[in-house]
């Protein structure tokens, strides 16, 4: 499996380099069609590795590349071009624009991207279909509950077919049931080929749902470990910081 | 009460953005209000006071010295009923020259002892008043205008042996406008006198009546005056009203404009405020929550918010006042130059403190209305939503740009309408400066061309003055002989009475085809033939003609029947004039040969090179000068003054709009942040912000062109009427289409400047940053 994303050596240092390192000399892949949880504690590194990959923040030495794109130096505007056609986010409090109706959030980074309004228009109908949530279109995010949220922010993350959805913390302000379909709606993405980067301190939830996990502690790779993708087998374990969680 | 200042001012520190915004547009509206007070206060009625202070004659008559004596006119102040009166003193015209430097105003000698007396004192305010031979005073008017000082030497040229006079005074005198614009006397000693006439000397005597008298008094008297003695005898008069018209006219356009615009800027920064503390009470409800919790009642969260605005405002209205209390300096001065008044430029801090009151208390109202919203706030609500609700507004804005108009554009256009009281008010502060640009452009257009008709700029380039004592022949043979000469326009004046209206009316008799000098025909035709007259609204109101009347004017004992043809434009003696042709006026005063020649140049032709040739022809008779160095004193305040209150309103409604986009821009950064993240750009990020802006300018510029347009044509129309004419069509109708599409347009180009930084701002926050704080 060839590489989606990879990092090497990256380092972040924060407040000019007289604090430690939020990540710290990070090498790794993921490969295409992954669906990859990163677990760790607070203040582990998970979100600095999620900005990183997401082009939303430069490492302060080594290299990040996603899809082929080297994003160490490119400028903001490229980054946004690189987001915008690449990477789709869901985020844990959704961030969905309140002044925009369901049907507009959506269309947003497919505008962005200058896709046909027709074709864009059609392609979030088939998305808010597909979540179960077309009814909502008209209608603002307040409106909404907090999964039917989620699943608009899913739509929006989904609509211009990126090569990789960054899930950060997606079931966090969910209760749990509807934090499973939201889960489920993923793994179904991924079952489809989509490569997911999943940021998580739900140990069950990453091992039940990705096929790697890979942890973080203190800003450098804790454990690394791949699982089988055809459910429960016995002895598969994963190590995260102060626990052993058996799949 | 401490805690309250302190956590005030460490609100201030915290948005010294917006407290400078605050502070500038409170500075430039209580600094044009101050202005305004200032002269409003200072220059009412000056002229009446210095007037009475200097026992102004209210009517003063030229007798000609050849046909009544001295005796014979000073008996005269019983006949008509003066309470007093002043002279007789004799009068004669005088041309000075100061070297090579021909010192150009229309001027006239009396020879007086003394500058007291029953009527028309004069003010001496430099020097002393002459006491020997060689010795003269001039007016302060006249020694301003050509920078004459005390001991400088000039030459009467007017007499052969061009006597040498020396200046020893300066006085203001009360029976006179300005050098610029009227005629000045100047004083010798009585004995002096004799060398200086021209050998037509008058008699001067002035009149005081009881009380304020009336037009009609002052007619009345005059007409008793010329019935007593032969016919001719009366040379002319003036009327103290036509001064104190004239210095009130400028007066009132000057102060009612600055009022006007003055309230504007006080609405406009009353709309900024409303605008600001709504902005960041919709961000600060956490605070209040806070606030709340600590044991703040809501009187004092409202006190909070509104001590962070009038803090900056009390800095920005006493600096304000005082920088407005400055700039009046100059005007007040500028305004009774216009009139040859004393500077009465005494300081008064009761403008300063009207302005600086209302100026808070304005602040405060503003400040206190949003801040309510915030003293109502329940605790807990306030606490767990952190700040006020998203708005959802702009959708149907969004809708109708549909999905065809680039996201970024759509969603600042959208933005701009998100809060419809905000855009309201922030469309308000647009609309004034928008208003006032297209009010300043037309006013500027319109009195150029008010003073272009009756300077003769634009359409002749040269204006050549001759000397009684040179012939009209010479100046003829002269400029006809010039190959530069295009067409020449000559002018002979004369006052000349006409049935049903008491007052000499100042005739100009033209040779040559004057319809190509600019002159203004609001109705009817220009003359054609002999017997036919022009004249203003004015005129014809107070003489009850009409166009097609014929009426019998008179002068030095002749008459004539003149039929009026048309209606003229002409601020000379507020509309009281004729336009002849020149054998109809020669008809009156045969002899009366022109003195002025308009000339219209060829293209191409060197003005200055032709100006030196002609004047070098004859240069003790003939004064020769561009006819652009004629400027009209109150024109030029006026213009300078809509010129500075343009500039202090397009600032006004760029600080408003500044601080919409910064409110917006604050309020949105969380949403941006996540555009950003979807992959908005840092150039589609400015994009919205500024189109934020100009949504809202291109609406403000779209209200404001058809406001400032109203706004000048009431103006353009006072200031006609109010010097006795009708309104010329080519005074209003000044704006060509491309300067009306051009203002709104440049106050896009504002707009977009004013939302630049914050746009800039807001693609700079780290996205990262921003959703981390949730």
């Amino acid at each position: 499996m060839s590489a989606l994303v990879e990092l090497r050596e990256a380092t972040r240092v924060y407040n000019g380099g007289s604090a430690r390192a939020a990540l710290d000399g990070v090498t790794l892949e993921i490969g295409l069609g992954e669906l990859t949880a990163i677990m760790g504690p607070s203040g582990s590194g998970k979100s600095t590795l999620l900005n990183l990959v997401a082009g939303l923040d430069r490492p302060s030495s080594g290299r990040v590349v996603v899809d082929g794109a080297d994003l160490t130096n490119m400028s903001e505007a490229a980054l946004a071009r690189f987001r915008r056609q690449r990477i789709g986010f869901v985020f844990q409090f959704f961030n969905l624009l309140p002044s925009l109706t369901v049907r507009e959030n959506v269309l947003v980074p497919a505008q962005l991207a200058g896709m046909p309004a027709g074709k864009a228009e059609a392609r979030s109908r088939e998305l808010l279909d597909r979540l179960g949530i077309a009814e909502t279109a008209g209608r603002f995010p307040s409106r909404l509950s907090g999964g039917q949220q989620q699943r608009v922010a899913m739509a929006r993350a989904l609509i211009n077919s990126p090569a990789l959805v960054l899930a950060d913390e997606p079931t966090g302000a969910l209760d749990s049931a509807t934090g499973v379909q939201v889960m489920e709606l993923l793994t179904e993405l991924h079952r489809e080929g989509q490569a997911i980067l999943l940021v998580t301190h739900d140990a069950k939830l990453a091992t039940r749902h990705a096929e790697r996990v890979v942890s973080l502690f203190d800003g450098k790779v804790f454990d690394d470990s791949r699982l089988s993708r055809s459910g429960a087998a016995a002895g598969d374990l994963v190590r995260v910081v102060g626990q052993e969680v058996q799949r | 009460m401490k805690a309250l200042l302190t956590k005030a001012f460490a609100d201030l520190k915290r948005r010294r953005l917006q407290t400078a915004v605050v502070l500038l547009i409170v500075l430039l509206a209580s600094g044009t209000a101050t202005l305004a007070l200032t002269l409003i206060q200072q220059t009412s009625d000056p002229y009446d006071r210095a007037f009475e202070a200097q026992r102004g004659a209210h009517l003063q008559v030229y007798f000609d010295a050849s046909r009544v004596s001295r005796e014979q006119v000073a008996a005269t102040g019983d006949l008509i009923g003066a309470s007093a009166t002043g002279g007789p003193f004799p009068l004669s015209g005088i041309h000075l020259e100061r070297g090579t430097q021909k010192l150009e105003a229309n001027t006239q000698v009396q020879g007086r002892d003394q500058p007291g007396g029953q009527v028309a004192q004069l003010r001496l305010v430099a020097g002393r008043w002459a006491s020997g031979p060689g010795e003269m005073v001039l007016t302060r008017s006249f020694a301003d205008l050509y920078k004459v000082s005390l001991g400088d030497v000039v030459a009467d040229v007017a007499v052969a042996s061009k006597p040498a006079l020396r200046v020893v005074g300066e006085a203001v005198d009360m029976g006179a406008g300005s050098a610029d614009l009227s005629t000045n006397t100047f004083w010798v000693t009585e004995a002096q006198f004799p060398a200086l006439s021209t050998g037509h000397p008058d008699w001067w005597v002035g009149y005081r009546f009881p009380g304020h008298p009336d037009d009609a008094t002052l007619s009345r008297a005059l007409d008793r005056l010329k019935a007593a003695f032969p016919s001719g005898a009366v040379d002319g008069s003036v009327n103290y009203l036509l001064f104190r018209t004239l210095f009130g006219i400028t007066n009132s356009i000057l102060t009612n404009t600055l009022l006007a615009f003055s309230v504007f800027a006080l609405g406009a920064s009353v709309a900024i405020v409303v605008n600001m503390v709504s902005g960041i009470v919709l961000a600060a409800y956490r605070e209040v929550g806070v606030l709340k919790a600590l044991g703040c009642t809501p009187v004092q969260v409202v006190a909070i918010f509104t001590f962070q605005m009038l803090m900056p405002a009390l800095v920005g209205a006493i600096v304000g006042a005082a920088l407005g209390t400055l700039i009046a300096q100059p005007l007040l001065q500028q305004s009774s130059h216009a009139l040859g008044l004393p500077p009465d430029t005494t300081l008064s801090v009761l403008p300063d403190l009207v302005a600086v009151v209302v100026g808070l208390l304005l602040v405060a109202v503003a400040a206190a209305l949003p801040a309510l919203r915030a003293g109502r706030l329940s605790p807990s609500r306030a606490l767990a939503m952190g700040t006020a609700p998203a708005h959802t507004g702009g959708s149907r804005v969004r809708r109708l740009l549909g999905t065809r108009t680039p996201r970024s554009l759509a969603l600042g256009f959208g933005e701009a309408f998100a809060r419809p009281v905000r855009a309201g008010l922030t469309v308000l502060a647009v609309l004034v400066g928008v208003a006032t640009v297209v009010f300043a452009l037309g006013a500027r257009q319109s009195l150029d061309k008010v003073q272009a008709a009756n300077t003769q700029q634009g359409s002749a380039q040269v204006l050549v003055q001759r000397e009684q004592g040179y012939p009209d022949a010479s100046v003829t043979a002269t400029l006809a002989a010039e190959p530069d000469t295009a067409r020449v326009v000559a002018v002979a004046l004369n006052a000349v009475t006409i049935v049903g209206y008491s007052q000499p009316v100042s005739t100009q008799g033209f040779r040559g085809d004057a319809t190509k000098l600019g002159y203004l025909v609001i109705s009817g035709r220009w003359f054609q033939k002999p017997g036919e007259a022009l004249a203003p609204k004015a005129l014809l109101d107070d003489a009850h003609l009409h166009i097609g009347d014929t009426v019998a004017a008179t002068a030095g004992g002749r008459s004539t029947p003149l039929t009026i043809v048309g209606e003229s434009y002409s601020v000379s003696n507020f509309g009281h004039s004729l336009f002849v042709d020149l054998p109809t006026l020669q008809s009156l005063a045969p002899g009366q040969n022109p003195i002025y020649y308009y000339v219209v140049l060829r293209p191409g032709a060197d003005m200055s090179a032709y100006i030196r040739r002609v004047s070098a022809t004859a240069p003790d008779f003939l004064t020769v000068k561009s006819t652009n160095e004629q400027p009209i004193g109150p024109v030029q305040i006026i213009d300078s003054v809509t010129a500075v209150l343009a500039v202090v309103l397009v600032v006004i409604a760029a600080a408003g709009l500044f601080n919409t986009v910064l409110l917006s821009t604050r309020e949105r950064l969380r949403d941006t942040a996540i555009l950003k993240a979807l992959g908005m750009t840092p150039g589609q990020v400015v994009a919205m912000v500024i189109a934020t802006a100009l949504a809202l300018g291109v609406i403000g510029g779209i209200l404001g062109v058809p406001a400032g347009v109203a706004i000048f044509r009431a103006l353009i129309t006072a200031l006609n009427v109010s010097t006795g004419n009708d309104v010329p069509q080519q005074t209003l109708e000044v704006f060509t289409p491309l300067q009306l599409l051009a203002v709104p347009v440049l106050g896009l180009v504002v707009a977009a400047l004013a939302a630049f930084l914050p746009g800039r701002w807001s693609a700079r926050t780290p996205v990262v940053q921003v959703l981390r704080s949730e």
